[in-house]
């Protein structure tokens, strides 16, 4: 029923597309409002490019009659000139009115905002004085998110499908507890993505790295002490960078940050096929010993902080939905909804690494060969984690060596060129067969690396005859720098679609989405119909942190579209990896913009 | 495996159904047109000097209504065309209505200042309403109407006019 439900409602939305370069009143102007402190409302407009707001022509009024308004405190607004009325000032962009209130009855627990509100767009239309309502709880002081706009949610009348960073903002205007559910579904479906399979291993190697035993309930609170520490570093960082609005994205995937962790798993690997015991000095070890001897648990700690950081290795996959959280962090400001959204994600995906530490520790033997087996497992697993972390970083040629080598050792530990004794039971003939698997993909990926094979996928591509050797293997991207070449590309596409990507090269998803995706040739052939820019914004100058601000992007991977006026195409934007084909539907969609 | 793919589904779906139900009862069609224009003769509004004057007085005629305010920059430079416009044709039954969603003093000084020979009234909310009814869902202004001497809706054109597309619209109607 409910799905009906949804289904009508969209195709209603989507048949409204009579005006579509104009947005609604709600849209064009977006309203939030929240209790600052006791006595003070702060009134927030996100103002959609191309459009603004009078100063001089808000109204602001309370009910119930015993909430009086004070004087909005405006801030200065831009001078325009008007030739009936002289100089007139406008808001554009974002806008934040901080309006005193006063109270008569103390009893009173809610006061319901109306504000009114006038504004124009560029494209040459005003819209009639507008009202919008917001009820504030005056219990919850500090935290209320308003319900404003409920009714917004979803309500965008162009929203489409590849603008995961609106769904996101937007579903962040709704009741707490709901954003933190929401959030918590977002994980789960998060979990379902490869993007997690890089913390199995950590955690396992951590479970199965504790040496001895480890039981069922022993092997669940490890896993739920990892997951918190990764939630509680999620949350954190969110509300970080959401207070400096700084690139959190580019310092978690700052080349040294990332090699740092490379090295760590290297490290680890190490330990798992026994080349050192990996041990603390002895001193600290004993007093750990009598800390957790004392505690129960001196161990989690280590656990704990493991999570932590390797929240951070998981960031780019992530890049969505923290991006949209992120967005609407730094303009709401609310940061206990934002933190609570993020450790609620960062919970959700940990539900799988709940499981697998719960059953780690029931399927691992007490001791015996098994357990080398299974450290050997894990090692590999460490190592292969560590090239996939640092191979944004290297060249194809130089990962597919790494990652060559590294099958050919496994297979030697596999025992793919020992002879079979006679008798050999099944599972020695098995790993065998592995062992010799492994052994030809890894000669294939040598062989690869030597002969100049350019995608990690096909690793002899290289010998394909190039018959095709004017066939452009990246796009034709224009660089723009800053805002002001931005507008000159814009103009000068002329009725032609423009593309914005913005790209750095520390930025994963960018490199896949070069790679798999804008080499596709469904997408080629679109893109000759578009012009193509791109925003290298690598060296985050003060011009590419103006391009970003422009786009409220808080940094790549991110991209824009322009209609053929070169109007931004609003809730079209692609945050994230996007494979092809959902990828095809975006650019379909961008071309077919009027 | 199936299941949990269907719980994070649920969860995640829960709260954009929540919001997507919340909307209410989506779109109101535009009424037609017929309708339209009938609410437009009944309309009574005030004009600069606070008389009621009702639309209905220039049915039969080929009526122009503009829905327009002062502080609104785009309606104003649409508005000397619409003064030209009203006296090469006003004599074939061209008749200008201005509704100003706007306070009669700035509607006052402006008719002055830009000479306006046409009538003005005084709009509010129920103007505002009729102009919803009439199509124009997101109450941009301008908004302008044109409807013919047998009271059909010929046109309805939000944003700003130019007078040669307005010449176009109105002169086989004259």
């Amino acid at each position: 029923m409910r799905f009906v439900l949804i289904l009508l409602l969209v195709l209603s939305s989507l048949a409204r597309g009579a005006e579509p370069e104009l947005l609604e009143p709600d849209q064009a102007f977006r309203f939030m409002a929240r209790l600052k402190d006791a006595r003070t409302i702060e009134v927030n407009y996100q103002i959609a490019p191309g459009y603004y707001l009078y100063r001089d022509k808000f109204r602001f009024t309370l009910a119930p009659a015993d909430a009086r308004a004070g004087t909005p405190q405006l801030p200065a607004g831009k001078l325009k000139r008007d030739e009936f009325f002289g100089e007139v000032e406008t808001y554009r962009g974002h806008l934040a009115i901080a309006l005193p209130f006063e109270l008569d009855a103390d009893a009173t627990t809610a006061i319901t905002l109306t504000a009114l509100s006038q504004g124009c767009a560029d494209v040459g239309v005003c819209y009639v004085p507008h009202e919008q309502k917001a009820r504030l709880s005056l219990a919850a002081a500090g935290g209320a998110a308003s319900d404003a706009s409920l009714g917004q949610l979803l309500g965008l009348g162009q929203r489409a499908p590849g603008a995961d960073d609106a769904l996101i903002a937007r579903v962040f205007e709704s009741g707490f507890w709901l954003v933190v559910a929401s959030f918590f579904g977002f994980g789960l479906l998060l979990s379902l993505t490869p993007c997690v399979l890089p913390m199995v291993p950590i955690l396992s190697g951590v479970i199965v790295g504790a040496g001895h035993p480890v039981t069922k309930t022993k092997g669940f609170l490890l896993a739920a002490a990892f997951v918190l520490g990764m939630a509680i570093a999620y949350a954190v960082a969110g509300v970080a960078a959401g207070l400096s609005g700084a690139m959190l994205s580019a310092v978690l995937q700052n080349p040294w940050v990332v090699g740092a962790f490379a090295a760590v798993f290297v490290a680890l690997a190490l330990a798992m096929f026994g080349f050192y015991d990996l041990q603390l000095p002895v001193a600290l070890q004993g007093r750990i010993a009598a800390a957790s001897n004392r505690l129960h648990g001196g161990h989690y700690a280590g656990v704990f902080s493991m999570g932590l950081l390797s929240a951070l290795i998981v960031g780019p996959c992530v890049a969505a939905p923290l991006a949209g959280a992120l967005l609407y962090i730094s303009q709401s400001r609310d940061v206990v909804l934002g933190g609570s959204a993020l450790f609620a994600l960062a919970l959700g995906m940990g539900v799988p690494l709940l499981a697998i530490g719960a059953s780690a520790g029931a399927l691992l033997p007490k001791a015996g060969p098994w357990m080398e087996t299974m450290k050997r497992f894990f090692g590999t697993l460490l190592l292969g984690v560590a090239i996939f972390l640092v191979s944004p970083f290297l060249p194809v040629a130089v990962q597919m060596f790494l990652w060559g080598a590294l099958l050919i050792v496994a297979a030697i530990y596999l025992r793919a060129i020992d002879p079979l004794p006679a008798g050999a039971h099944g599972f020695q003939r098995f790993s065998k067969g592995v062992g010799v698997l492994a052994l030809l993909a890894g000669l294939v990926y040598l062989v690869g690396a030597f002969s100049g094979g350019r995608d990690i996928l096909q690793p002899l591509s290289g010998f394909r005859i190039t018959a095709r050797e004017g066939e452009p293997s990246a796009a034709p991207f224009q660089r723009v720098n800053s805002p002001a070449e931005l507008d000159a590309r814009i103009q000068a596409a002329a009725g032609r679609t423009v593309m914005l990507d913005f790209y750095a090269d520390w930025c994963i998803s960018c490199k896949e989405m070069e790679r798999y995706t804008f080499s596709d040739e469904r997408v080629q052939a679109r893109f000759r119909d578009m012009v193509l820019l791109q925003a290298d914004v690598t060296a985050n100058t003060a011009e590419h942190a103006a391009l970003l601000r422009r786009f409220r992007l808080f940094g790549p991977p991110g991209i824009v579209f322009f209609d053929r006026e070169g109007r931004e195409i609003r809730g079209l934007r692609v945050i994230g990896f996007q494979p092809a084909d959902r990828f095809v539907a975006a650019l379909d969609q961008a071309l077919g913009f009027r | 495996m199936a299941l949990f793919a269907a719980v994070a589904i649920a969860a995640t779906a829960g709260g954009v159904a929540y919001h997507l139900g919340s909307r209410g009862g989506g779109s109101t069609a535009a009424a037609d047109s017929g309708a339209v224009v009938e609410q437009v003769y009944a309309a009574r509004l005030a004009d600069l000097k606070g008389r009621a004057q009702a639309l209905g007085q220039w049915q039969g005629q080929v009526l122009v209504v503009n829905f327009w305010a002062t502080w609104c920059a785009p309606c104003r430079e649409e508005i000397p065309g619409f003064v030209r416009m009203q006296e090469r044709y006003g004599p074939r039954g061209l008749q200008f209505v201005g509704i100003a969603i706007d306070q009669p003093d700035k509607v006052a000084e402006f008719s002055r200042e830009f000479h306006i020979n046409y009538p003005l009234l005084i709009g509010g909310l129920e103007t505002v309403e009729l102009m919803r009814q009439a199509g124009n869902r997101a109450g941009v202004l301008p908004y302008t109407l044109v409807i013919d001497r047998d009271g059909k809706l010929v046109s309805r054109e939000p944003g700003g006019l130019k007078e040669a597309r307005l010449e176009r619209i109105v002169q086989p109607l004259l």
